[in-house]
């Protein structure tokens, strides 16, 4: 199955989020409608404030909308036990956080059985000796750490990967490696990502489909090439040009 | 036996000009506290002496449950004002505090260690609420804190499948002993580090120092009883309000 064209697997249809501030209620999501598929990479990306995070917290329920809904496999999310959810959405943030203890514990906290070797396989996975197992998850820089705690959510063989600004803490040379892991988890496991990123070259690196979302609305959305080369509206076109942040 | 009356009362006034004096040459600014807290508890305790003479001569069993109603309403109130980052904190506070006082108090009733005498319930009650409430206090306000100031690790959790009660168990843990903290720390130390108040207070009330020590052990037990069950219902009910069915982290 070629990546982008399977069948969808989480859709929204009409999402919007608000929270309240100053006693007023902002949309942070407003009206969003898009449909992922199976194994296909997407960008999220859009200024400072325009809701992706917020957006992608909807995805795997650490949030629920106040209007529209996300259909998992044809069905609500709320139709599922969250926590048989976030299993199949999982999620990872922006600063990746390990458990105290050991990688092989954090690995480790995912599965069934504490004596499972299997978890300690997932780190060639992520690009890391099966040394790493024993070292002390503080000791890690954040790059391990980061895929860390990839393997540690791969080990739930989840359906979608949710990615909030993954690399916004990294160094070029880390973020470059974890986008080359992005497209790989994505081609073997028909993985589905879905990247919250800051970057426009980073989404172009990864490429895809990509959503601009501005003020919590979806601007444009399609083929990243296209839309981060050939903007077709006015907002798109000045978000590239910087003139949104 | 010490002589009391208020003429050593009035002596004793002594003590807290030396405090006032101190204070006033160090410029430590507390001379107004020192003085109000003189006087307001002199007259506090003085008021309570009153009352108790009251309820203890009248014999009155309804007497004896309004004046525990009243020290458990002051209690949840004051325990609840530490629930600065949820709702009803004086709600849960009011079931913490009973809860502990009730069972703690029916089982030394049940086990004949006391009985139903207003001369054994209102002071030990009294002893119960003041510890469970300090109990309570703190186990809010570490609950609290802790669960607000570890929101990445309690969604990473949560994003890891787990619920909230597995997401939240460290803290759960933590926030009770934190409650219980003192309790243990007084009954590893209690008789090396210091006397007890009450045991001192009964020793200077006449009472033969074995005596003062066997009502303390009591005391001790009876207070490690209540203050474990305050803590454990007071983390109970509040870490519920920073979850909702969704497994969700709302606050």
């Amino acid at each position: 199955m070629s990546r982008g064209q399977g069948i969808g697997i989480l859709e929204t249809r009409n999402l919007t989020r608000e929270i309240r501030k100053n006693s007023r209620s902002i949309k942070t999501v407003d009206n969003v409608s898009y449909v992922f598929r199976k194994g296909g990479v997407y960008n999220i990306v859009g200024p400072s404030g325009a809701g992706k995070s917020s957006f992608l917290r909807l995805l795997n329920r650490l949030d629920d909308p106040v209007e529209g809904e996300v259909l998992f496999y044809g069905k609500p999310l709320a139709s599922y036990q969250p926590t048989a959810l976030r299993k199949k959405v999982a999620m990872l943030f922006q600063t990746p956080y390990l458990f105290p203890g050991t990688v092989k514990e954090n690995l480790e906290y995912c599965c069934q059985l504490k004596s499972d070797d299997r978890a300690v396989s997932y780190l060639p996975r992520v690009g890391l000796k099966p040394e790493f197992a024993d070292k002390d998850a503080e000791s890690l820089s954040v790059g391990e750490k980061q895929r860390v705690a990839i393997a540690r959510s791969l080990i739930l063989e989840p359906d979608v990967l949710l990615l909030d600004e993954p690399t916004s803490a990294l160094d070029p040379a880390s973020s470059k490696k974890i986008e080359e892991l992005i497209l790989t988890l994505s081609a073997d496991l028909c993985l589905t990502v879905v990247t919250v990123t800051h970057q426009p070259e980073q989404a172009l690196r990864l490429g895809g489909e990509t959503l601009l979302l501005v003020q919590g609305r979806l601007v444009e959305a399609g083929e990243t090439s296209e839309i981060l080369t050939e903007p077709k509206t006015e907002m798109a076109r000045k978000y590239i040009n910087k003139e949104l942040e | 036996m010490i002589q009391t009356g208020y003429f050593q009362v009035l002596m004793a006034v002594v003590l807290a000009v030396v405090a006032f004096v101190l204070a006033r040459w160090k410029s430590i600014p507390v001379e107004k506290e020192i003085g109000f807290g003189t006087v307001r508890s002199f007259v506090q305790l003085v008021a309570v002496g009153y009352a108790l003479e009251f309820i203890f001569a009248s014999d009155s069993i309804w007497l004896v449950v309004l004046a525990v109603a009243i020290m458990l309403l002051v209690g949840a109130y004051t325990a609840g004002q530490r629930a600065e980052h949820f709702k009803n904190g004086f709600g849960i506070a009011l079931i913490a505090l009973t809860t502990g006082s009730l069972v703690t108090l029916g089982l030394m009733l049940a086990l004949e260690i006391i009985s139903v005498e207003a001369r054994y319930i209102i002071p030990l009650t009294g002893m119960i609420i003041s510890n469970a409430m300090n109990a309570t206090a703190i186990a809010f306000n570490r609950i609290g804190s802790d669960l607000k100031g570890n929101r990445l690790a309690i969604e990473t959790s949560l994003s890891l499948g787990k619920s909230w009660k597995e997401s939240s168990r460290r803290y759960y843990r933590d926030a009770v002993k934190a409650g219980m903290i003192s309790i243990l720390n007084f009954m590893k130390t209690v008789g090396i580090v210091a006397l007890p108040g009450a045991m001192t207070g009964m020793i200077l009330a006449g009472v033969s120092p074995l005596d003062a020590v066997l009502i303390q052990i009591i005391v001790a037990y009876m207070l490690l009883s209540s203050v474990t069950i305050a803590a454990i219902i007071s983390v109970e009910l509040s870490i519920r309000r920073f979850f909702n069915a969704a497994e969700q982290f709302v606050v």
